[in-house]
This record gives structure tokens, C-alpha cells and sequence, in this order.
């Protein structure tokens, strides 16, 4: 365990020292999007039989929380191709599945700051959050795949261009078409399909569902997150037994 | 013993071979450098010794144990000096040093820092963020990492480029140091001569993904003469050797062209071996 140990030490003592300034991502985005969605719209609009500002609380949690624990992915490319830090995990004496459970436990750790901050938004606006225990595993699996997604995509791409075309034409898209902002089933058919490809509906239905108490197959919902995970484990630990350094 | 045996290692990158089938090895406690100009294979030497990069062909043994980049209990025991200065900028010494010792279970972990604070002469700067030192400094922390595990075999990638005149010097006393009080067999690469001349009890010369020639320092010079005399003619300087001082000087003599003698150096062998400068 001494590569999971290595890669979190290093991870969260590299969080710690740029601890104001996650905290200030995490916190102004979210807070744009309730002032102009929440505040604007959603005094007018109700979606699924509830206020739109109670419905955008989750889709926020979902969304933000995805931006830090996949934005993992850019300071591995950073830490690969620029500053060569990375190289320090692939002498290590370490078998490479501890470096992506290491960096994965990472991902869930900065995706949970948003989460509490948008909860704290959410109770300081009175957003009627009825939060039940499922939203702990809810939010543990849905960080731990989108972690895992952002290493994925760091170990493929070449250079850092690469990782701003997936950025754009794979995760932007896939936060504005998984129930964000407005539910799957009122999205055009083309759009609903894609919706449907996405782990993203699945985790953000399920945030929903254990945050505001929307309906939702749970057992549907988080066995394809799951499954979604081991996948992307599988395939995390596979591209980095190849990659050199 | 041998420490390490390399056999027909090469590496393909795409169509082209950046190393191609080269066979050594290196002597338990000694210092082995590999001297040749940028591109000729060095770094990916090393990367493929400590399991950064994966061979496409050839094998490598460790105290005669067939190695690979997952064999944790060799990697337990190499440590790595890399060309380019890869400190955790955001982490201070210590933590890097930290970092380390976590990942590679160094035990008393502590003390082993406080130790390699001490013997790399930054126990006044642990708390000092990593990317505020010197580039001297920096260098001193990725040895003083590298070292934090008590390997038994230490890979120095052109341990002392983009370093002043004084710090290399310094530096070389440090690797000595390395190699005579904590009893580690050495690798460098370098394009530097005088390092490879300063610090190597053996020297092997790669050109062109091929190591052209090996031998001890002084060994090698002898094979082109001991004697070198530059002349000066046309814009160009052309280099003879000779076996004596005074056969150089009865040339030097003999000549109108404006000429001076020195002793041979490793970039003669270099120079005679592939026709080119070592820096060309």
C-alpha cells in the first residue's frame, strides 16, 4: 500500500498549499449558476413537481464535484509532460494499480469541497435539501469514476492540447446533456440518447434522488455506476502498466 | 561482480532506434560514466535500467536477476538521478523528501530525512518550498531523494548541466562522496568530458545509439596518444597525436602554421573514433 499512501501524501500536500484557490473554484462557478439559473428562473419555474432552484442544487453537486475530481487529470498531464513529478511514481517500487487507487482517492477528496459548498449554498438559500445516507456511496462512486476518467485521459493523451480537445468535445457536453440543468426525459431524442451513454445522468439522477428525494431506480442508477467504475479501473491500471516515462 | 549486465538492450521509437543492441556491465562500488553528445542514447540507457522505459528488445540483470519495470524488489534497491530537475515545486524539501520515503517504505523515516537533510547540506531550507531553490540546490534535494532509500545502485542522468563552474565541482565531490562513504555503484551520463575524465573509474562512449568504445579514462587516451598538437590552418583546427612530448614538439617544430600541444583528452578518443566533436 505504500504506492496509494506515496500518491496521497504527495496529492494532498500539493492540495494543501493550493487549498484558497480550489476553494475559490469551487465555490464562485457554483454560486454564478444559482444567482443566474437559480435566483433568475427558478422563481418562476418548477421542474419534476419541485422549485428549479431545489432541482439545480444536485445537478450543481454533480457538476462541480466532476470538475475537481476529473480536473485531476490535468495536473497529471502537468506533472507527465511538464514537470516530470510523475516519473517519481514510476521508479517507485509500486505495483502501477496503487499509483491509480492513490490518485483516485485524491479525485474523491477534492470533489468533495465543492460538494460542501454548494450544500452550504443550498441550506443558506433555504433550497429544501431532504439529504438521506444514500448520498454518501451516491457521492463516493460518482467521484470515483470520474476520478478515473480523468486519469484515463491523462495517461492517453500526448501533450496538453489533447487534454483541452477532451475537455471540450467530451466532458463539457457530457455536464450540459446528464440532467444538469434540466431532466433527461424533456431533452430531444438525439440529445436523450447521448444523455443516456453518459455515467453522468446515472450519478446525477442518483444525487438527485438521495438529495431532494426525487424518484429514481436506485439499484439500476448505482449498478451502472459501479459497474462503470470497475471498468475504468481495469482500464486505468492496464494504460498505466505501458506508459514510460 | 558485476553489479548490473546488459545484454543487446535496444529501443525503437517509431522508426527510429535510440539505442541498438548495446552489451556492458558495471563493476560492484565503481563509477561507471557514459559520455556521448545529446541524442546519442544515453537517457533512454538509463530509462530502460530503472524501468521508466520498456525495451524492445535485449535483457538486463541486477547481481545476475533478469530485471523488469515491475520487479519491485530490484526497484527497491535503484535510485535515480534525473536530467531534468523534477522537485515538487509546491511541496518544501521536506515534504518531497516525505514523498519519497512513503512511496519506496524507507522505515525511521524521520531520521533518514533528517540524515539526508544533513548530508546534502539543505537541513537549513527543509521548510522551504522546493521551486524557490537555486538550480545547485534543487540538484543537491533530487540526490539527497534519490539516496533516501539507501539504494545500492545510484543512476546520475547529466548530473551537473545548466550548473556553474563552481557547483559542478562541488557536485563532483558529492558523487564521490556517494560512491566511496555510502558504498553505491554509479552510472552517470554526461556530455561533459572533464566529469567523465573527474569522476569515472571506467568510461564507455556512446555514438549514434552504439557504444563506440570503453575502457578506463587513461586507457583510452593511450590508444590515440598521449600527446595532442592543434594546428590552426585555414579557419580549421586539425589534431596529431603522438606517443611523447617530444615527438609532438619536434612536429610542432617542423611546422609554419600556428599550432599548440596539450595532453590528449576523452574528446580525441571521441574525435578519432567517430570523426565529429563531441558537441557537434
Amino acid at each position: 500500500m505504500n504506492g496509494v499512501k506515496g500518491v496521497l501524501y504527495r496529492e494532498t500536500q500539493v492540495l494543501r498549499s493550493r487549498i484558497w484557490k480550489v476553494l475559490a473554484s469551487s465555490a464562485v462557478s457554483p454560486f454564478l449558476f444559482l444567482v443566474a439559473f437559480g435566483y433568475g428562473i427558478g422563481r418562476f419555474a418548477s421542474v419534476d413537481g419541485v422549485n428549479y432552484l431545489t432541482f439545480l442544487i444536485p445537478g450543481l453537486v454533480a457538476m462541480s464535484s466532476l470538475n475537481q475530481s476529473y480536473g485531476i487529470s490535468g495536473e497529471i498531464n502537468i506533472s507527465r509532460f511538464y514537470f516530470k513529478v510523475f516519473d517519481e511514481y514510476l521508479l517507485a517500487p509500486v505495483s502501477r494499480w496503487e499509483i491509480v487507487a492513490g490518485e483516485v482517492l485524491y479525485g474523491v477528496i477534492k470533489g468533495l469541497i465543492p460538494v460542501v459548498i454548494i450544500l452550504a449554498y443550498g441550506f443558506i438559500a433555504g433550497a429544501g435539501l431532504k439529504m438521506s445516507l444514500l448520498f454518501i456511496p451516491v457521492m463516493l462512486v460518482h467521484l470515483i469514476v470520474f476520478s478515473l476518467l480523468g486519469i484515463i485521459v491523462a495517461l492517453v493523451v500526448k501533450n496538453h492540447g489533447d487534454q483541452m480537445s477532451v475537455n471540450t468535445f467530451v466532458i463539457t457536453p457530457m455536464i450540459f446533456l446528464s440532467g444538469t440543468f434540466y431532466p433527461v426525459d424533456k431533452m430531444p431524442f438525439l440529445a436523450g440518447v447521448l444523455a443516456h451513454i453518459s455515467p453522468m445522468t446515472y450519478s446525477t439522477k442518483l444525487i438527485r434522488c438521495s438529495l431532494i428525494g426525487t424518484e429514481c431506480d436506485i439499484w439500476l442508477n448505482m449498478g451502472v455506476m459501479l459497474g462503470s467504475a470497475a471498468v475504468l479501473f481495469i482500464i486505468a491500471g492496464r494504460i498505466l502498466n505501458g506508459v514510460e516515462g | 561482480m558485476n553489479k548490473i549486465s546488459v545484454r543487446s538492450l535496444t529501443k525503437v521509437f517509431g522508426a527510429h532506434k535510440a539505442v541498438d543492441g548495446i552489451s556492458f556491465d558495471v563493476e560492484e562500488g565503481s563509477i561507471l560514466a557514459l559520455l556521448g553528445p545529446n541524442g546519442a542514447g544515453k537517457t533512454t540507457t538509463i530509462n530502460m535500467l530503472t524501468g521508466l522505459t520498456i525495451p524492445a528488445s535485449g535483457e538486463i540483470r541486477y547481481d545476475g536477476t533478469l530485471f523488469d519495470p515491475q520487479n519491485r524488489r530490484i526497484k527497491q534497491t535503484i535510485g535515480v538521478v534525473p536530467q531534468h530537475n523534477n522537485v515538487d515545486r509546491d511541496l518544501t524539501v521536506y515534504q518531497n523528501l516525505k514523498a519519497h520515503g512513503i512511496l519506496f517504505g524507507v522505515s525511521s523515516l524521520n531520521n533518514k530525512i533528517a540524515n539526508a537533510l544533513d548530508f546534502s547540506g539543505l537541513a537549513a531550507h527543509a521548510d522551504k518550498t522546493a521551486g524557490n531553490l537555486s538550480g545547485g540546490m534543487k540538484r543537491r534535494l533530487i540526490i539527497a531523494r534519490a539516496l533516501l532509500h539507501e539504494p545500492s545502485v545510484l543512476f546520475l542522468d547529466e548530473p551537473t548541466v545548466g550548473l556553474d563552474a563552481s557547483v559542478r565541482r562541488t557536485m563532483w565531490d558529492f558523487i564521490r562522496s556517494i560512491n566511496q562513504d555510502k558504498r553505491c555503484t554509479v552510472l552517470l551520463t554526461t556530455h561533459y568530458i572533464e566529469e567523465a575524465e573527474m569522476l569515472s573509474d571506467r568510461v564507455m562512449i556512446m555514438d549514434k545509439a552504439k557504444i563506440v568504445t570503453e575502457g578506463t579514462a587513461a586507457g583510452l587516451k593511450a590508444r590515440v596518444g598521449k600527446w595532442a598538437l592543434d594546428i590552426y590552418r585555414n579557419g580549421k583546427t586539425e589534431t596529431e597525436f603522438f606517443e611523447t612530448r617530444d615527438a609532438g614538439l619536434e612536429r610542432l617544430g617542423a611546422l609554419s602554421d600556428t599550432a599548440s600541444i596539450r595532453e590528449t583528452n576523452l574528446e580525441d578518443v571521441y574525435l578519432t573514433i567517430t570523426g565529429r566533436r563531441i558537441d557537434a
